[in-house]
């Protein structure tokens, strides 16, 4: 009986689930339609640029004084580096702006969607919840890797346009062909972005817990300061290898090292994959029991 | 509020026969509770295949929780649910392809148009093939008469166009069941004609529809099968004329002569009082042929006899009779 006439021709699948691949493409669709996702990923990929030329303008000023922390060291290197430029615009909006990225998509992911009474559509259509949790930390994830990406290209062409090609020295004072300066860009970036994805995980753990973005956006947030604050007290140095936020400052510059060094590198991409694991896994905890 | 159904009308409860059409959907004892409030309790709902069963009841009268256990959002407390012949929720994604559902209004993103929206729905849609997407969709806008407004964005639809777009959600591909929670909220007169005429579409085509409102004359205008939900209860369900005839029988004859009908009748220990234009004869005791014989037999001219049939509003009001206070503040329905 459901065979009956119906005016608009439709071609049966005959199959209960939908491919995994369409509904990550659908959910691409609608997450870089939406404005606000196009306007912090616009904004972030202004950050490199913004900073070549702040740099360019205040270069004789900086003179000799030497600065004494880490990020402002980095800093004073970009100037005239193309290799260095990207990577301390992505270590300074590493503190703030590209977890926020991360926290809003995955508030949106989630907690947007029941918001809006969406979530309730996918599970009737229906999406199983550990498929919707896949599409969902999918989502997430490709919004980091876009940021990140965006923000490696306008670095690396700003730096490229104001130093050319030969201004690609490593920390070290050794000089690096294009290639190989990609390359290490492309390192730091992938590291960053390991420490987005976990970032995303844990929103995604938040989001599925709460029917309001907002919460989820400030929640991570608080925690990413709060993280950061107990990173400096040197009472709590035993909690330090737990924080995800630790070594954030430092660890990128390792790949402008000649030769690298991969402790600290190694040691943070391990602590992300950990918290993937943890927020992933809550996530999907909360969301099987949830009511729809 | 907890107790038991409130067993008015006699027979009507326990009036529900053994099912011959098979069932779309079943529940029993079904049980939902939120932190300390009952939603519902005792639920046993019978959804015959192929009817379009109106789920009745004050707001907060456990409907719309009803619903959500039906399609397997929420897990019941206790109880058991099967919707298609599939148990529910550990078997929605076999049951859920074939069934359309608009619940608790329509859920979709403001900065996307309707159009949009509802691409982004379908692609999510088992049954239905990716090449094949686009033109359900025109399809689905074309039926609620939203094909105009497809293209503007969702943040600019009336309450009315929203509903519309919901609907059109349920109705992407044809269903085994559609399922509309209030699907009248927001719609002016005329949207809820189209309404009804969609839900008797729907039925046409042989498709089990289940529509919860408490508006009391959509639910007349448009069902087969009544359910009647007070306070997390079920007190009443089955077929709508029935219910409609129990409890209630009596035949009215319209007549010049009222007076002398009614003494004849009265003569023949059939009870009968007057009305505005005849007279009413009680059928509790009496087939009606025997009382349009007494009449015909003593002379009296019959202009029209009809059996009495109350409105749903009367049965509605006879049935959740004395509880009216207690279940408007029952969580969990919106």
């Amino acid at each position: 009986m459901s065979t009956a006439a119906i005016s608009v021709p439709v071609s049966r699948t005959g199959h209960d689930t939908v491919p995994l691949a369409r509904l990550a493409a659908a959910e691409l669709r609608w997450i870089f339609r939406r404005p606000r996702t196009l306007a912090v990923l616009g904004l972030l990929a202004l950050v490199p640029i913004v900073i070549g030329i702040g740099l360019t303008l205040v270069n004789r000023s900086v003179g000799t004084n030497a600065p004494s922390d880490s990020g402002a060291a980095l800093l004073s290197s970009a100037i005239n580096n193309a290799l260095v430029l990207p990577i301390a615009a992505m270590v300074m909006t590493l503190t703030l702006l590209l977890p926020l990225a991360s926290a809003m998509a995955g508030a949106d992911a989630i907690a947007g969607e029941a918001s809006h009474g969406t979530l309730r559509g996918w599970l009737l259509a229906p999406v199983s919840r550990g498929r919707l949790l896949a599409v969902k930390a999918f989502g997430v994830a490709t919004v980091s890797v876009v940021a990140v990406l965006a923000m490696s290209i306008t670095g690396f062409a700003t730096g490229l346009v104001i130093g050319g090609t030969d201004s690609l020295f490593t920390l070290s004072g050794t000089t690096l062909s294009v290639g190989q300066a990609m390359l290490r860009i492309l390192l730091a970036g992938g590291w960053i972005v390991l420490q987005l994805w976990a970032v995303g995980a844990i929103a995604l753990a938040v989001s599925s817990w709460t029917e309001h973005p907002m919460l989820v956006v400030a929640s991570v947030l608080a925690g990413n300061i709060v993280f950061t604050i107990l990173g400096f007290l040197d009472s709590l140095k035993w909690l330090h290898p737990f924080l995800l936020t630790q070594n954030w400052a430092l660890a990128p510059a390792d790949v402008l090292q000649d030769p690298m060094s991969t402790a600290m590198l190694g040691e943070g991409a391990l602590r992300a994959a950990c918290y993937i694991v943890v927020g992933l896994s809550l996530a999907y905890a909360r969301l099987v029991t949830r009511d729809g | 509020m907890t107790s038991t159904a409130v067993e008015t009308g006699a027979g009507i409860s326990e009036g529900v026969p053994a099912p011959a059409v098979p069932l779309a959907a079943r529940t029993r004892g079904l049980r939902k509770v939120y932190r300390s409030t009952v939603a519902v309790d005792h639920v046993d709902l019978d959804v015959p295949e192929g009817a379009v069963l109106g789920m009745l009841g004050p707001n907060g009268s456990g409907k719309t929780t009803t619903i959500r256990m039906l399609l397997g959002l929420v897990r019941p407390t206790a109880g058991e649910v099967e919707l298609l012949g599939r148990k529910m929720p550990d078997e929605a994604a076999h049951a859920l392809p074939d069934v359309g559902a608009l619940v608790e209004g329509p859920g979709f993103h403001p900065f996307l148009s309707g159009r949009d929206n509802l691409l982004r729905f379908a692609a999510a849609e088992p049954r239905l093939a990716a090449p094949a997407i686009p033109a359900a969709v025109d399809g689905a806008l074309e039926r609620v008469g939203l094909t105009a407004a497809a293209r503007r964005r969702y943040k600019g639809y009336s309450l009315g166009m929203k509903q519309r777009l919901g609907l059109a959600g349920a109705l992407l591909v044809p269903r085994r069941m559609v399922v509309l929670d209030e699907p009248t909220n927001g719609l002016d007169p005329a949207g809820t004609r189209e309404i009804r005429r969609i839900i008797a579409d729907l039925h046409e085509v042989g498709t089990t529809v289940v529509v919860s409102s408490h508006l009391l004359a959509e639910v007349e205008a448009t069902c087969t099968h009544v359910a009647v939900l007070q306070s997390g209860n079920v007190v009443a369900q089955g077929e709508l004329a029935d219910l409609l005839e129990s409890g209630n029988a009596a035949l009215l004859v319209r007549t010049p002569h009222a007076e002398r009908a009614v003494e004849v009748l009265r003569e023949n220990r059939i009870g009968a009082r007057l009305t505005p234009d005849g007279v009413r004869a009680d059928l509790t005791a009496t087939p009606a042929p025997r009382v349009l014989q007494v009449l015909v037999q003593s002379g009296v001219e019959v202009h029209e006899a009809t059996r009495a049939r109350t409105g749903l509003e009367d049965l509605f009001a006879r049935l959740t009779e004395g509880e009216s206070a207690a279940g408007d503040d029952v969580e969990g329905d919106a």
